[in-house]
């Protein structure tokens, strides 16, 4: 049992949550400088830079569109877009997956040291990795628009919601991974083969519409299947994405956020203590 | 704080029955196949043994003073500014800080040696919870005091020891914190650089300002602190005048050759 300390003015941890979010607000600055520094590190050392960043995600791209188009002949109109709305999007959560087992190890020295928050460090791996994100998204929504849709097509203007839903929903599920990752290291062990997995059963290099009756129910459990699908709808086809899967990810998105949330800020008094 | 004149200034750091109990994992299940088949199995998931890094602590820091901390290694100290400083929760009891907290446990966490001395200033001075209008006033008298003017766009790879911890210890020491914790980093840089740390600190305590300091450097806290506390085992063992705290403590660990070493 810990008995926690109602104490005033104690920063990294509080029996109120209240007091919690508080200073989590308190700590942006310091959010802002962790974002700047990932960044920076990454690119200041590195000619190519961001043309690093899009090469991997393109050239799986390249590679999924030869195989699915010229070897097992999926028949879907203008492939090379239908795999790069949906791609990038997978591409993000993993790359946040890979990024929660390592974050809250990666600063240990810090944390025991310091008194912030521990999200903090997970939210700016989290921003650093979207702002990638973000830019990748403009180029694939510019390449979109020119070759496949030849105008902004009404579908588009749902982008800005989905982000926010899929940072939501990638949020909620990092904030206790990557506290169950100090416990457990076999998360770490886990994560390749459930990336394989997980690469297999969204919906990236086909449509949901190809996925059986039978087992649709189970398959949108998934997260990443309904978001995928949405992001097929808005900026593949250009459409307004179907109403009830949006209405149902975004309780969905919320929901997982809020309850990852809390398991995390239940369990925040040992991540300066055990990592 | 606003000091009222009806009701006495709460002290700057009350520990008011601070126990912290660390567990000692005989075994410890670390994959979740077998953390299922110790749920199904119903046998306990981690056997785990209590030890204690502090077994009672009761502490009042009245705002002003100058506190050193002293006992061997494992006799609680560091945890003691830990729990302090926010970044332990205690076991049992309660923390109380009263003013703004700046823990300094150790030089440099967060820096980054792909960054130039600027930015991980800035970045420092973020994990202290300095905010940028507060760096931005504060940011040339930090460079000045850690004479590195000349150096603040180099990574700070190219630092030397000495200077990395010079610009830490700037940094911290211009947070103008109420309560300033200190673990182990009086003796940083070289003499002329201890001195003026030392003169920064007296100059801190004049203005009001609270210490809580660990050090195994007895003629720095001498100079340094007004009140000794001597912790052992996790319990205070003696609390009073700095002098006197510093004279029994020498005396036990001179009296035992064995522990002089470890000390």
């Amino acid at each position: 049992m810990i008995t926690r300390a109602a104490g005033a003015a104690i920063p990294s941890y509080s029996s109120d949550r209240r007091d919690n979010l508080a200073e989590l607000w308190r700590s942006r600055e310091l959010l802002v400088r962790l974002v700047q520094r990932n960044l920076q590190i990454k690119y200041q050392r590195s000619v190519l830079g961001f043309v690093w960043t899009l090469f991997n995600p393109l050239l799986t791209v390249a590679i999924l569109m030869v195989v699915f188009r010229y070897v097992v002949r999926i028949e879907i109109p203008a492939y090379w877009a239908f795999l790069l709305s949906g791609y990038f999007v997978f591409n993000f959560a993993l790359q946040m997956l890979n990024a929660a087992v390592t974050v809250l190890r990666d600063h240990a020295q810090l944390s025991k040291s310091a008194a912030f928050p521990a999200e903090v460090l997970i939210f700016a791996a989290t921003l650093s990795r979207l702002a990638e994100y973000g830019v990748a998204m403009l180029l694939v929504l510019a390449a979109l628009a020119i070759f496949h849709h030849g105008g902004v097509p009404i579908g588009f203007a749902f982008f800005p919601l989905l982000v926010v839903l899929l940072l939501l929903a990638v949020a909620g599920i990092v904030l206790p991974l990557s506290v169950i990752s100090i416990f457990f290291y076999d998360v770490e062990h886990a994560l390749p083969v459930l990336a394989m997995m997980l690469f297999y059963i969204s919906p990236v290099f086909y449509p949901v519409s190809m996925v059986p009756d039978v087992i649709r129910p189970f398959f949108f459990l998934n997260p990443l299947s309904g978001l995928i699908s949405l992001h097929h709808s808005a900026l593949y086809e250009g459409v307004v994405p179907p109403l009830a899967l949006l209405g149902g990810m975004t309780l969905f998105s919320v929901g997982v956020a809020v309850l990852g949330y809390l398991i995390f800020d239940r369990y925040r008094a040992t991540c300066a203590e055990v990592v | 704080m606003r000091k009222s004149f009806d009701t006495p200034a709460p002290p700057a750091v009350e520990c008011d029955g601070v126990v912290k109990r660390f567990y000692h994992y005989e075994h410890r299940t670390t994959t979740l196949r077998e953390f299922f088949i110790r749920t199904v199995l119903r046998r306990p998931i981690h056997v785990r043994r209590a030890h204690f890094e502090i077994r009672r602590l009761d502490l009042r820091v009245e705002h002003g003073e100058a506190v050193a901390l002293v006992g061997a290694n494992g006799s609680g100290k560091s945890t003691a500014l830990r729990l302090i400083g926010g970044i332990y929760a205690p076991t049992e009891g309660v923390v109380r800080t009263h003013g703004r907290v700046a823990a300094v446990i150790e030089l440099a966490a967060g820096f980054h040696p792909e960054l130039t001395g600027a930015e991980n200033v800035a970045l420092y001075a973020a994990v202290m919870g300095l905010s940028s209008r507060e760096l931005a006033t504060r940011y040339e008298t930090m460079i000045r005091f850690a004479g590195v003017e000349d150096f603040v766009d180099v990574p700070l790879k190219y630092y030397s020891s000495g200077m990395r911890a010079r610009i830490a210890f700037a940094v911290a020491s211009h947070v103008d914190p109420d309560i300033l914790l200190l673990d182990e980093v009086l003796a940083v840089g070289d003499q002329a650089f201890r001195e003026r740390c030392t003169e920064r600190l007296r100059e801190f305590g004049r203005a009001g300002g609270t210490v809580v300091a660990v050090s195994h450097d007895v003629e720095t806290l001498r100079t340094l602190c007004t009140r000794g506390v001597w912790l052992e085992g996790g319990c205070v063992k003696m609390d009073g005048e700095i002098g006197a705290v510093l004279d029994a403590y020498s005396a036990s660990v001179t009296k035992h050759p064995s522990l002089a070493a470890l000390g």
